[in-house]
């Protein structure tokens, strides 16, 4: 019989060294603390104080973790400075990927744009750039996002809504008008593996058309299952097994072709914004990295190749020390994992890198102006936590898209950290703090327990096909709807100091109109240039790929180079490998 | 003792943001009417499957962007069927607040924002039944 597999909580308990090194404490010094502790406990602090010693916080997408009144040295009694945090830049890379942070590299401000047409966010691009915008972030409409072309019967009345329209090439050239591919970096919210294999084909046939290197290309995707099988409320899902595929074979061939190219953003975002606490947002993106690298593994690839181009994507919420010990765990934990489960050497591997961006679902459509103050207490503890790059949600969102007024104003948030507020000149400003160091050790611990749940199920996909996921996120929301109904969550505006008059309306943006007719015309003139020969072989190879299991990415490329258009592609997807039905809980 | 009250819930269409009507979907029930959720779907299919389920009340939601068209065609489709006078057709989401008048005004009988309450969805729900069913609610 096989030996059962380890899990990498069982491999970390064996190959992490042990903590030989001497406390950062002296015993000695310890044991006096303690005494006057526990004198200033009895003389100074109340009764009440000593009984309450501990509370939970109840918070928006909040842990539920306990916190004690006062934190001291008592706290954390064996901290070994060099072993638990190290310089910024040296392992365990606690306090920051880089020596010198935010010195050296400015967070990048990478605002989401996508609303309309084409010609539209192009020019909200453009208009974010020049108010100081230092990377690009495109967001689909939800029938591209869906995989639907805009003239779907499935698409009419939603084509350009929630974010841009693209059928085919033409759009991507029409997003991109302008724009220098070449010298700029771009987040194609791509969030599943299927608009992923769809997409970014149509973005490198425009650098080839431009004339430009595809290693020349800089950003990123998203790329991830979470997205498409968990997160997605949509009409047509295929298995998890083959979106996992389509997962890595994306992985494997941006890997091999755009080496600048981050080739998948593992989301919590997403999915902690759906109803999960912070803790099973990063263990669920921890458990699809590590199934990632081990089919690479299974594929013949060296873990480095893969593993110096990961990024992950968090949602930071309310709790603010909560948010800036979480970064700072799983940034830790990453490293154990590289290090010790994955045997890396490379510095690179080890590396957490991340994107942030604001809660959502923690802005209130009551008293919107003070989401304001809600999204740059979230960046703020994100800038904090040491993440590579924010974008900041706008106060309006709990209305429609943002307007250009708001969206700058998300924009000037993230500039006043920078540039007025003085938290970027030192690193990791609030390392070795009593309260952030001993919250840091206990949410590291807790997404390692909750890794070592999924991969006791079987790993990430077969914890997906049993619907243990759906599961956990459906009871989380309830139990958090019922805890802000009964007011123990409290929301300023809401149901805490609830304004006893209504507050003059806020200006709300309008979707352009026209934009599913104008969609529609320019897909009819592409249908009737293009070869049809050459689409309906392209199309055909794509199948043949699907079911023999090749790396499907260099066939849905040459669809993108034939003027295919995305509903055509994502059609033979579905042919190729079926439908599933997603659990759903409630 | 008042009838069941049965409602058939969907997401309007291509809409991706769920969380908000599965809530919906779990406090009904525990309201105790009957619930169907069918996930996204599109106003003919919505119609039809309200017909076959004789259901009460149909809720939809939709924060994408779509709430006036794909709203607007699941009005007309129950007016065709006959159905605008004996279906509580209800509908929440984000949406802008002049949109919230306009939604009433082509014939939602109930408009829910972010924000709006167990309390208040339940309670409008059987008071919009009773009204419009002449039921006691």
């Amino acid at each position: 019989m096989a030996e059962k597999k380890k899990t990498t909580k069982e491999i970390l308990r064996e190959k992490l060294p042990e903590r030989t090194a001497p406390s950062l404490y002296n015993p000695a010094a310890l044991e006096g603390l303690c005494q006057e502790f526990e004198q200033w406990r009895s003389t100074m602090v109340g009764e009440e104080d000593r009984k309450n010693w501990c509370v939970t916080p109840h918070t928006i997408l909040g842990s539920e973790i306990p916190r004690e009144m006062l934190y001291t040295p008592l706290s954390n009694p064996d901290f070994d400075y060099m072993q638990d945090l190290g310089h910024s830049g040296q392992e365990p890379f606690t306090r920051g990927i880089h020596a010198n942070m935010y010195r050296g590299r400015e967070f990048t401000m990478r605002q989401l744009t996508g609303f309309g047409g084409p010609e539209e966010t192009n020019q909200r691009i453009k208009f974010m750039l020049a108010h100081g915008g230092t990377g690009i972030n495109v967001l689909f409409d939800l029938p591209t996002i869906q995989m639907y072309d805009s003239d779907d019967p499935m698409s009419r009345g939603q084509v350009g809504m929630s974010g841009v329209a693209v059928d085919s090439v033409e759009d991507m050239d029409l997003i991109f008008k302008d724009i220098p591919l070449d010298r700029v970096t771009v987040s194609l919210v791509t969030h599943y593996p299927s608009n992923t294999a769809i997409l970014f084909p149509m973005y490198l046939v425009l650098a080839e058309r431009r004339g430009i290197p595809w290693n020349k290309l800089r950003g990123s995707v998203q790329n991830d299952i979470t997205l498409e099988e968990v997160v997605r409320s949509g009409p047509e899902y295929i298995p998890p097994k083959d979106c996992f595929r389509i997962q890595c074979d994306n992985i494997e061939f941006i890997r091999q072709n755009v080496p600048l190219w981050n080739f998948v953003t593992y989301n919590g975002y997403n999915l902690r914004e759906f109803g999960t606490s912070g803790v099973t947002e990063m263990a669920v993106a921890l458990a699809n990295a590590i199934g990632t690298l081990e089919e690479m593994l299974r594929r013949g690839h060296e873990v480095d190749w893969i593993a110096e181009r990961l990024a992950f994507f968090w949602s930071p919420a309310s709790d603010f020390f909560e948010e800036v010990a979480r970064i700072r765990a799983v940034r830790r934990l990453w490293y154990k994992i590289m290090k010790y489960r994955f045997d890396t050497q490379s510095p690179r591997s080890m590396w957490m890198r991340c994107h942030v961006q604001t809660s959502g679902v923690s802005l209130m459509r009551e008293e919107p102006l003070n989401n304001i103050i809600r999204a740059a207490y979230h960046a703020l503890a994100c800038v904090l936590g040491g993440v590579q790059s924010l974008h900041v949600d706008s106060y309006d969102e709990a209305y429609s898209v943002p307007t250009e007024e708001a969206a700058l104003l998300s924009l000037r948030t993230q500039q006043i950290i920078q540039a007025e507020t003085g938290v970027t000149e030192v690193v990791d400003p609030l390392g070795g703090s009593f309260y952030v160091e001993a919250l840091t050790n206990e949410i590291e611990m807790r997404i390692l327990d909750e890794v070592d749940e999924i991969e006791r199920i079987g790993g990430y996909v077969t914890a997906l096909e049993k619907g243990w996921l759906h599961k956990k996120i459906a009871e989380y929301f309830n139990n958090e709807r019922k805890m802000i109904e009964k007011g123990v969550i409290k929301l300023v505006g809401y149901n805490f100091y609830k304004a006893p008059v209504e507050l003059p309306p806020i200006n709300v943006f309008r979707y352009p109109e026209g934009v599913e007719e104008k969609q529609k015309a320019r897909l009819g003139k592409l249908r009737e240039k293009r070869d049809i020969e050459k689409v309906n072989s392209a199309l055909l190879a794509l199948e043949e790929a699907c079911k023999k299991g090749e790396n499907v990415m260099p066939y849905t490329l040459q669809c993108a180079r034939v003027g295919c258009s995305e509903g055509e592609i994502f059609k033979v997807f579905k042919q190729a490998f079926g439908l599933w039905k997603p659990p759903v809980f409630w | 003792m008042a009838a069941q009250i049965k409602v058939l819930l969907s997401k309007l269409g291509l809409d991706v943001h769920n969380r908000g009507l599965i809530t919906v979907a779990n406090e009904l029930r525990d309201a105790g009417m009957e619930v169907i959720y069918i996930g996204n779907s599109f106003p003919k299919e919505i119609i039809k499957t309200a017909i076959q389920e004789d259901v009460d009340v149909v809720g939809v939601s939709s924060l994408g962007g779509a709430h006036l068209t794909l709203g607007g065609e699941l009005i007309e489709m129950a007016k065709k069927e006959g159905l605008k006078e004996r279906l509580a057709l209800v509908i929440g989401g984000v949406f802008p607040p002049a949109d919230g008048t306009k939604l009433k005004e082509i014939g939602f009988d109930g408009i829910f924002m972010p924000g709006a309450t167990r309390e208040e969805i339940v309670t409008s729900i059987r008071q919009i039944v009773s009204v419009k069913m002449d039921r006691p609610p």
